[in-house]
């Protein structure tokens, strides 16, 4: 009897145990999360008070793949997050991505365009901006990261792998008023309309670089053999020195880096936490868990994690916040592909997908406010946006008028498939790699398209790369990412010359205005070319925008001033020196 | 003896060739390394790209590269498996594949060592216990042990675990058990004793995870092969003797029932290097496993064949170590 008391004893605890661990009484946070305000207030929602004191561990989501972002085995957004803080920089954009905020701590006036042709800028550094040792932060500094950035063609740098060659088109970085005054001055004839985030937080170096450190290491950046050498060796070697608000003083690129304040930072607002840790954790299952361990107190992953987000709202002592993200779906035709060539084919393609059902069938589960993009540039939060879609039809779903467009062009149907003359249009081959937004999004397509008589075979693919360069596909859905910085993106796109313009698309006044748009001397300026180019883009139908991807930002309570920041590749991190405990 | 093992270890090189041949070819056509340069924002200037392929030897034709991997003829000093060179990774020119496997290796063993060992341990006391008390409460309840452990995926599993030491520490007030990497981020300051408590709290969640995926197959195997000895003739003969059951078990059954046990654990030990993938990648753990997915997320090819070499070898080496112990464990095999 007293036996199977125990026995009953233990199946009830064993029972409880398990009741308790398997749990999840859904609990919905959200209505007085710190983050709450964050859609209405993006560049100020969870500010305040700051306690002296505290540390925090921030989730990066995948392994930096050097110590500087220079090349392509750094140049990721990773190696940006581990880094911010240390290097000095010229500016971020805030969260609203209309904001490009000037950093008043190292410059002493706003940067300005002082000469048009050749196309010459500005900065000068405040007398008080000093690297950790004490070093002044001087025009050398923006000369030698000048030098880091260029290609091996531009002459400076003997071995440098830049990720872009933006700064090839610079022609000189001279200092004067004793190096507290720089002068960028770009080759003749080209301009910059993105002139202000050379040297800022986000783009290429994710700052500026010290040029007293190489000389200490013995490297003559006098010579493009030097300056070859201090690249490689910053690739391969911690940097300990800083000219930011944080300085490193531990890690590897395998597990974390930990971030300390810096002792001489010069600016307005200091770290009041003892440490930042960066720590890599590469697969999104393990988060919730080290989060709930107080293993880690926030993230805010490249990716949009369904999972993780809807495990996240269940927890009381996590906030969410989720925004439209950098990254927006598309899908783009191969004008290789015989059929596709004609355009009023692709019209009426695009105009037969419905993109808000996709969008309320996919991302508005997590995201309601998600809906379709209408430019190819600009998010409908630009100042720049013009709606360069609705008008064309496309995206509307709209399978009767798909019908007359064909039907106009001289196809028919047998049956119910689409044919030119007697012969099947297509069968065509969808293709996306696979995740669950885009699995439903080709599956959604597919049916559309077979409303038009059209048959689409779904073929997913597990290398994007490959798939895009070697044109294999006749339709494709994937994903590029947008910025505030947005005067190469038409080149890119759909310039007949360029590598990405995978679809294989000409048009030569699109050329003229892609080029126009990369050299033009303001951002007002080039967002008119851009937008010019994206409507003729539109008109053609070779690329149909679908919508930006949402993403989102979790963090613990009882931090003050976290926040995301989809306008950079930095996110949460952009200015995680004014994060804090929350004053009591 | 020693004949056996040379002419074994003789045959292991053609295997060892033909599945590095194999390996390359499918590592080939898994995709172009440099694929998600090429459509990199913005766009990575085309002499880098360039630059990069030649560096990575891909500009040279498929039976080219698997000559110069495996020799290093005509390479740039960075490649060659004969000559202790893995090959240049897409990591960066200085990133060394040989020396990121050794010490992945290291990691990897210092979780897989405790496991297996307690593994192997509860395995065969379960599986004894088990036969001998064959039909009763206690071997019905080891079976379903067993049996739940066996059929739950190693990911859930992790999971759980992870759950129930997260429940754990929340419980006790205090951080006892962590749910990933090997050691807190920050353990400046720790003093001998809190460094080894930070080390053993990251070892037992994934230990216990790795036992248990190890135990539950081993006991089944150790229960099976401990009723086939007991039900033998010679073991009823020492019985028949009047031998105490105690001597019994430990000095005749046990010994043999261990064989199939031991030859066993000896090819699994090797699999478990692949297996723990997905332990490692449950608790971010920086060791081969870890190793080999991160190979695989950045198309590092000449990372994948290291590790694949690496763990073909191990698969190798454990059948040849297999075979050789069946024959010093039962003297009816000899190996001439």
């Amino acid at each position: 009897m007293r036996d199977r008391s125990r026995l009953t004893t233990l199946a009830a605890s064993i029972g409880a145990a398990t009741l308790v661990l398997t749990s999840c009484a859904p609990q919905e946070v959200g209505a007085d999360s710190s983050l709450a305000d964050c859609a209405e207030h993006p560049n100020t929602c969870n500010s305040g008070e700051r306690a002296e004191g505290g540390d925090i561990t921030w989730i990066v989501d995948s392994l930096p793949g050097a110590w500087a972002t220079l090349s392509p085995e750094g140049g990721s957004v990773y190696t940006l997050q581990m880094l911010h803080g240390i290097l000095p920089h010229t500016g971020h954009w805030e969260p609203d991505g209309v904001t490009f905020t000037p950093n008043m701590d190292l410059l002493a006036e706003e940067p300005r365009v002082v000469d048009e042709d050749p196309f010459t800028y500005q900065f000068t550094i405040r007398p008080e901006a000093v690297w950790d040792d004490g070093t002044p932060i001087t025009a050398a500094d923006f000369e030698v990261t000048w030098k880091l950035s260029t290609t091996e063609e531009a002459g400076h740098c003997t071995g440098c792998r830049p990720r872009t060659d933006n700064y090839d088109r610079i022609a000189s970085v001279e200092g004067s008023d004793g190096g507290s005054t720089v002068t960028v001055t770009l080759a003749d004839g080209a301009a910059d309309p993105e002139w202000r985030d050379r040297f800022s937080a986000s783009d290429i170096a994710g700052g500026i670089y010290p040029a007293h450190v190489a000389e200490e290491q013995g490297f003559d950046i006098t010579t493009p053999e030097g300056v070859g050498e201090y690249f490689e060796w910053l690739h391969t070697t911690m940097p300990t020195f800083s000219g930011g608000p944080y300085r490193l003083v531990e890690g590897d690129l395998e597990n974390q880096v930990i971030k300390e304040p810096n002792p001489a930072w010069y600016g307005e607002v200091a770290p009041t936490l003892d440490t930042v840790v960066i720590r890599f954790l590469t697969d999104e299952g393990t988060w919730i868990s080290a989060l709930d361990n107080g293993e880690a107190h926030g993230t805010s992953p490249v990716a949009f994690g369904q999972d993780t987000v809807e495990q996240a709202r269940q927890r009381p002592g996590l906030n969410v916040s989720i925004t439209a993200g950098p990254s927006w779906e598309h899908v783009d035709l191969n004008l290789e592909n015989r059929w596709l060539k004609d355009v009023a084919l692709r019209r009426a393609i695009f105009t037969a997908i419905d993109v808000e059902d996709i969008a309320r069938r996919t991302i508005a589960q997590l995201y309601p406010e998600a809906g379709p993009r209408t430019n190819h540039i600009f998010p409908d939060t630009s100042p720049y946006h013009t709606d360069v879609i609705t008008e064309t039809g496309q995206g509307s779903g709209d399978t009767e008028a798909a019908r007359r467009i064909l039907l106009d062009a001289g196809y028919t149907y047998q049956g119910e498939t689409l044919t030119l003359d007697g012969e099947e249009v297509g069968p065509f081959r969808l293709r996306s790699t696979s995740n669950t937004v885009r699995d439903t999004s080709t599956e959604l397509i597919q049916s559309y398209l077979a409303e038009i008589g059209i048959t689409a075979t779904i073929e997913p693919t597990d290398d994007l790369g490959a798939t895009l360069g070697g044109q294999d596909y006749d339709i494709m859905q994937y994903g590029w990412s947008s910025s505030p910085a947005f005067a190469t993106a038409p080149s890119q796109y759909w310039s007949s010359s360029s590598d990405s313009n995978f679809g294989r698309y000409r048009n030569d006044e699109v050329d003229r205005l892609a080029e126009l748009t990369r050299n033009a001397s303001s951002l007002d300026e080039a967002a008119e070319y851009a937008n010019e180019a994206a409507r003729i883009v539109a008109r053609d139908a070779y690329v149909l925008p679908l919508f930006s991807m949402p993403i989102y930002v979790l963090v613990t309570d009882g931090y003050v001033n976290v926040r995301d920041n989809p306008s950079s590749s930095l996110r949460a991190l952009y200015q995680h020196h004014e994060w804090g405990l929350a004053a009591q | 003896m020693l004949a056996y093992t040379v002419r074994r270890l003789l045959g292991t090189v053609p295997l060892l060739l033909a599945a590095s041949l194999l390996t390359f070819l499918l590592v080939d056509l898994s995709g172009d390394p440099l694929a998600d340069l090429r459509v990199q924002q913005p766009p990575v200037p085309a002499e880098v790209i360039e630059a990069e392929e030649e560096r990575l030897y891909l500009d040279r034709s498929l039976p080219e590269r698997y000559v110069l991997w495996l020799t290093g003829i005509g390479g740039d000093g960075d490649i060659g498996l004969l000559r202790g060179e893995f090959g240049p990774s897409v990591r960066g020119p200085d990133y060394d594949i040989g020396q990121a496997l050794a010490e992945r290796l290291g990691s990897t063993l210092r979780l897989v060592a405790a496991a297996l060992l307690l593994a192997l341990g509860l395995a065969v006391l379960t599986g004894v216990v088990s036969a001998v008390r064959q039909y009763s409460a206690v071997d019905y309840t080891l079976t379903f042990v067993g049996f739940l452990a066996l059929a739950m995926p190693t990911f859930w599993l992790g999971a759980l675990v992870k759950e129930a030491g997260v429940w754990a520490n929340q419980q006790t007030g205090y951080t006892i058990f962590y749910t990933v990497g090997a050691t807190s981020a920050d353990t400046r300051g720790f003093t001998a004793g809190q460094l080894l408590a930070d080390h053993l709290g990251h070892l037992v969640l994934p230990t216990l995870t790795l036992m248990l995926t190890g135990y539950a197959a081993w006991s089944r195997y150790q229960r099976t092969s401990m009723l086939e000895v007991l039900n033998s003739d010679y073991v009823r003969l020492a019985r028949a003797k009047g031998l105490p059951n105690r001597v019994v078990l430990r000095r005749h059954a046990l010994r043999t029932a261990l064989i199939p046990l031991t030859t066993v654990a000896a090819v699994t030990v090797a699999g478990t290097v692949d297996g723990v993938i997905l332990i490692e990648t449950v608790f971010q753990w920086r060791g081969l496993g870890d190793f080999f997915v991160e190979a695989v997320k950045r198309s590092d090819a000449y990372a994948l064949m290291g590790w694949l070499m690496l763990s073909g070898t191990a698969v190798v080496l454990a059948n040849l170590a297999a075979d050789l112990l069946y024959g010093v464990l039962d003297p009816r095999i000899r190996h001439e």
